[in-house]
């Protein structure tokens, strides 16, 4: 453990060699900051980036009862199969369309939530419906499905509904989740409904932080509610909603599989099936694990190169930053 | 600082660990004064290994499915007398999350349970070298041998080695089932009751008769025919053609008797006239298009809504809800009328075969791990468990307590003893652990004294539970149970064909899990689409089902199927 | 005292606001409430399916009220002595989890918020890219088994313990208070620990509070990690955990055929729909009383940032 420490801490600092006489004469200058830092950097080490020799099973045949130097090594081969199926693209397709929509529809609505509950004047009434809202996200996806099912059944409150108000005669209730091309719509609403007071606890904390004088002033001004939550309240959060914003456009790929999983269906798999399910059948389903970390290992790539870009547009705008 | 924060937590966390198992210890009084396992009549098997008295041990056990809350066999009453008889305890180890990762995970650190029952894994542990190999044991155990002899050459591997037991061996007679936990096509009682109970034999004339039903009770707001459509459960609605063709569940195959050729069914006539007699419903307004989106709580739902004429399932999959319906017609007559009927069908009114023959499931059963100390140890307390009498034990319970003998040397229960044994009561003894889960005789044999193996296929077991209503039908068809309707299942012996193994990857897994996507995709497509699209429809399925390598698939299935009928007459 | 000052005070200005301001806020309450009914009616219905017989719930049409009520669901669950103890467990990752896990993130997301740090990028990057890469299940079993973490309490702490989502936050937290209170403490001739402590941290207790919030929901919800490396350990089994056994078995139950004993007795009385539904309450209920406790650190954070202005 203890030569573990210091090979990890040599090899940090070889790693910014110009200027190297002021690069340490800076880090003893910092050493408290180092201090604190550099534990938990080894702890990311040890539990982070050990663990990734795991990506050569890519390339591998693996078999997890072979030791590495009996593994058959096959290249390219897990990732030609992955590209070069048709299907492929579509399911890169979906992954990408699911969770931008997810992200931009989650983003929009949980920052629209706490502005409205920064308007409430009753704590009380804003503490409950923060609560109420935060709810949902203790479903489980399988029971969030079930009830998204249910309702939008031939027999549920959505048929039900357009039935009475004459849009639709009995016998022609619509399958909601057997078009297509509205499974995107969707997942799209179920998740703002099962996460939308979650996602809008970190907008809250940041309105909090905001200098309630500001707003005394501005309304001593006369500046009306939607000039105070456009100049006061959205600047006021503006960072962390970029911050937030970088990070998740990193995540694009990840689009979950549970409710693609648990929602999908025959009719709908041309629109609902995405990386994940599609590496899930292929991958862990026949135990191929070289398949799913070759999966994986395309997602952190498409990934972190989303996240540079988005990092740097946000550099150009002058913006916050992630790094 | 860190660190004293840690000794603290840690400190915490074995104070409350300590104190949280101190309350642990409140089963021991259900240990019922137990009578030694009645012993019946000549058992074809020997004594119980009399030895000298070992070391008690516990061995751990892993299955890879959660069908119980974990368990030392010694806290239930079968597994304590198996401890008295043998020493032997086995931890269980229930599966929680993903089973390929978890077997995966014991693979790659090579640190295996001593016993492994595997379930769907199988094939990656015997990939992976973690069972020992146990043709040499099974000669030395006189039970073993005697119940798994006829199917030795079933169970090598491709090594020629066996390195599990299967779980599905018949001994004796057959026993058929009483009820249908098979595939059977399900009426409303009451259409045949007005109908005056005719007797129907094809799927034309089922079908008519639910269309006629339905049109003469228009105001009940009445669904013909539902399909259980959902997730993996796709096969109960894609099994269908292969069954009236007069083919048991083999699968994704159709196996000629004569030729031993290995067919798929999917593009064939049979089901597009099935897929055409639900898209001829559909169009009418009969069949619940919902059957394609539904999941299985809401298929369940429907069937107990009694609301659905008719629908295709296997017993087993259907239980829940037919059992509700039942249950209320127990407790009021008019109720019999939603009951549902199990009727065998084919195209042409032909023998049926949807009865499952005397199967040998080769791709699942329990093994022995190369981590485990004392094979020997294990394979004799399998054998022990083999012999007649503890077969009878956990299968029947003890005599006087949880069944029965007449006069005659019937097994049978009262109706207090079933009533006893109820879910709790099969977890307590031990019935629910012995269950599936060890090597054993398969659930259709027949003792040697002639009883039934498993209670629920003793026909006095049966004839207990029957309602007023379930006689008047039963005898209005001229049978006793209702597995009677049914064609006996001739012998196959590769049945079933599902359960040849497949390699990890192999071009036959991609081919099913491809055709999976296939059907799913155009099945409610074909059903749903206007008749006059239909055969569109079908031309487009067929050409995009033809881009598999099907060909491949059923050479390679018939290569298996006649590896399997020359392995069962080496016997 | 603060507290009631911060929140009375725009509530003076705004009694004389204009219609506008009053249609705007009706309409903003009619909507959450609308929202309110919507993220509620889950719950009220889990909760009747909970409180319903497992076999009348089969034939559906349950919705926010019981049919034919009934403990049983709740009786199968809790009436293993198993779910006590490691309901334990998991108050136990959950309390330790949250403590180390906050108090870590804190003191890294302030060097990282440190413009002059050296090591700045360096540490930011390399806990960045964590986010995105994943090893894949079974190297990181074997890199948890090297660390002799297979069996052990810890294994629900160490690898957790900093998340990259809820570092950023922190970071960006910091980043937005002024420079001029850090100066000022540095100038007093503060360390760099004794600024965090003092002078960031009791700033920053909203977002704080906020990711106490996500990692002790983290910790709650975590099952895979008991099913991968303490599985064999009952006494570190946490409540998600045997949740998650209890309705794998009741669906098993419920799927019993009549094989083995009589139809009648294999009537079964919990079924995996019923047992979710009692998982679900009983699984997040504890959460949900959570989060009042939280909201007070909101409006907390507030005062004091109201003072430092």
């Amino acid at each position: 453990m203890e030569s573990n420490i210091t090979t990890a801490t040599s090899s940090v600092t070889s790693n910014k060699p110009t200027g190297l006489k002021l690069f340490f004469r800076k880090l003893v200058q910092q050493r408290m900051l180092v201090l604190m830092s550099v534990p938990f950097v080894i702890w990311l080490f040890l539990f982070k980036y050990m663990p990734l020799w795991g990506w050569t099973t890519a390339f591998q045949k693996y078999k997890p009862a072979r030791s590495f130097s009996e593994q058959e090594w096959v290249g390219w081969d897990q990732f030609n199969f992955l590209f070069s199926d048709e299907r492929f693209l579509r399911v890169l397709r979906n992954t990408l369309a699911m969770s931008g929509i997810n992200l931009i529809l989650g983003f929009v609505t949980a920052v629209i939530l706490a502005l409205l509950l920064n308007e409430l004047r009753s704590v009380i009434f804003k503490r409950v419906v923060q609560t109420v809202t935060y709810m949902p996200h203790f479903l489980s996806w399988v029971v969030a499905a079930g009830i998204i099912q249910s309702t939008l059944s031939t027999d549920g409150i959505i048929n039900v509904l357009l039935i009475k108000l004459g849009f639709i005669d009995k016998g022609n209730e619509i399958l909601f989740l057997g078009i297509p091309k509205d499974f995107w719509g969707i997942l799209g609403a179920g998740t703002v409904w099962k996460e939308i007071g979650w996602n809008t606890i970190v907008y809250l904390a940041a309105i909090a932080t905001i200098d309630p004088s500001q707003y005394e002033a501005a309304e001593m001004d006369g500046a009306g509610r939607f000039r105070r939550m456009w100049h006061i309240t959205l600047p006021g959060i503006r960072s962390v909603i970029i911050v937030l914003l970088i990070l998740n456009i990193g995540n694009l790929m990840q689009s979950g599989f549970e409710a693609q999983y648990l929602l999908g269906n025959g009719m709908n798999i041309d629109y609902s099936e995405n990386i994940d399910i599609f590496v899930l059948k292929y991958g862990l389903e026949q135990s191929n694990f070289s398949l799913a970390v070759a999966g994986g290992m395309f997602k952190s790539v498409v990934s972190i190169v989303l996240l540079v870009i988005a990092n740097n547009v946000a550099k150009r705008f002058g913006g916050s930053r992630v790094f | 600082m860190a660190k004293k924060l840690l000794y603290g937590t840690m400190a915490a966390a074995l104070v409350l660990s300590a104190t949280a198992c101190g309350g642990n210890n409140n089963d021991e009084k259900n240990t019922a004064s137990s009578s030694a396992p009645a012993s019946s009549a000549d058992a074809s098997g020997s004594a119980p290994a009399s030895e000298a008295p070992k070391d008690k041990v516990t061995y751990s056990y892993f299955l890879g499915v959660a069908n119980a809350p974990d368990v030392n066999t010694n806290e239930t009453t079968i597994g304590r007398l198996l401890e008295e008889q043998t020493g032997v305890n086995f931890k269980i180890e229930h599966v929680v999350g993903d089973l390929k990762a978890k077997v995966g995970t014991m693979i790659a650190s090579n640190d295996y349970p001593d016993v492994i029952n595997p379930d769907a894994a199988i094939d990656m542990l015997v990939d992976a070298g973690a069972f020992i190999d146990l043709t040499d044991l099974i000669e030395k155990n006189p039970n073993i041998k005697r119940v798994y002899g006829p199917f030795l050459p079933q169970m090598k591997a491709a090594d020629g080695k066996i390195y599990y037991l299967p779980i599905t061996a018949q001994v004796g007679e057959y026993a058929p089932d009483p009820e249908i936990n098979q595939g059977a096509f399900w009426i409303q009682r009451r259409v045949l009751k007005e109908a005056g109970y005719p007797k129907i034999k094809t799927f034309d004339e089922y079908m008519n008769l639910i269309e006629e039903f339905v049109s003469k009770h228009k105001d009940e707001d009445l669904t013909g025919f539902i399909s259980l459509t959902h997730d993996w459960r796709f096969f109960a609605i894609a099994n269908v053609p292969m069954h009236l063709d007069g083919y048991p569940n083999d699968g994704n195959v159709e196996i000629d008797m004569n030729t031993l050729e290995a067919k798929t069914y999917f593009t064939t006539d049979s089901t597009k006239r099935f897929l055409q007699k639900l898209n001829d419903f559909n169009a009418k307004g009969l069949f619940d298009k919902a059957s394609f989106v539904d999941n299985y709580d809401q298929y369940l739902a429907k069937l107990s809504s009694k609301k659905v004429v008719g629908f295709f399932d296997y017993g087993w999959q259907s239980g829940n809800a037919r059992n509700l319906l039942r249950d209320a017609a127990r407790a009021d007559q008019s109720q019999d009328d939603f009951v549902y009927f199990p009727m065998p069908l084919t195209w042409d009114g032909s023998k049926d075969q949807l009865q499952d023959p005397p199967g040998f499931v080769k791709n699942r059963g329990i093994g022995i791990s190369v981590s485990a100390k004392d094979p020997e140890r294990i394979m004799a307390f399998w054998d022990n468990l083999l012999n007649e009498e503890n077969q009878v034990m956990k299968s029947w319970g003890i005599k006087g307590e949880t069944y029965d003998v007449d006069a005659n040397g019937r097994f049978f229960r009262t109706a207090e003893m079933i009533k006893m044994i109820d879910e709790p009561f099969n977890l307590k003894f031990g019935f629910r652990y012995f269950n599936f889960d060890w090597p054993q005789y398969g659930a259709n044999s027949t003792l040697a004294d002639g009883n039934a193996f498993a209670p629920g296929f003793q026909p006095e077991v049966f004839q207990l539970g029957l309602t007023e209503g379930d006689k008047t039908i039963l005898n209005a068809y001229g049978v006793k149970t209702y597995s009677e309707l049914f064609a006996k299942p001739d012998d196959r012996p590769w049945f079933p064909a599902w359960g040849i193994p497949k390699a990890q990857g192999s071009p036959e897994q991609i081919w099913e899990t491809k055709h999976d996507e296939v059907i799913k995709k155009y099945y409610p497509k074909i059903v749903l689409a206007k008749p006059a699209d239909f055969e569109k429809v079908w031309a487009e399925y067929t050409a995009e089902f033809g881009k598999l390598d099907t060909a491949g698939y059923e050479k390679w299935y018939t290569e298996q199927i006649k590896l399997a009928v020359e392995a069962a007459k080496v016997k | 005292m603060a507290n009631s000052a911060s929140g009375t005070a725009p509530k003076k200005l705004r009694r004389d606001s204009s219609i506008g301001d009053r249609i705007f806020d009706i309409a903003n309450i009619v909507f959450l409430c609308l929202l309110m009914v919507a993220s509620l009616y889950p719950f009220l219905n889990q909760l009747a399916l909970s409180l319903n017989q497992a076999m009348d719930s089969i034939k559906g049409g349950i919705y926010i009220w019981p049919r034919h009520f009934s403990l049983e669901n709740y009786k199968y669950v809790f009436k293993d002595n198993q779910v006590y103890q490691a309901t334990m467990i998991s108050f136990l990752r959950l309390i330790v989890g949250t403590v180390f896990s906050v108090f870590s993130t804190a003191i890294v997301a302030y060097t990282i918020s440190r413009p002059d740090f050296v090591l700045r990028k360096f540490v930011t990057i390399a806990f960045v890219l964590t986010a995105y890469i994943n090893p894949g299940i079974i190297p990181d079993f074997l890199n948890i088994r090297d660390l002799h973490l297979v069996n052990s309490f810890w294994v629900y702490i160490w690898p957790g313990l900093i998340g990259v989502f809820t570092l950023i936050l922190v970071r960006s937290f910091i980043d937005e208070l002024p420079e001029s209170i850090m100066e000022s403490a540095r100038i007093d001739g503060a360390g760099e620990f004794k600024t965090l402590m003092s002078i960031v941290l009791p700033l920053c207790l909203p977002v704080l509070a906020t990711i106490a919030l996500f990692t002790a929901v983290f910790q709650w919800n975590s099952w895979i990690d008991v099913f991968l490396y303490n599985s064999s350990n009952e006494k570190l089994s946490t409540l998600q955990y045997e949740l998650q056994k209890i309705l794998q078995n009741s669906s098993a139950a419920s799927s019993a055929t009549s094989a083995f004993s009589n139809s009648q007795a294999a009537a079964t009385m919990v079924t995996p729909l019923s047992i979710r539904a009692t998982m679900t309450i009983v699984a997040s209920v504890p959460m949900i009383m959570m989060y009042p406790f939280l909201q007070k650190y909101f409006v907390k954070g507030m005062t004091v940032g109201g003072v430092k202005g």
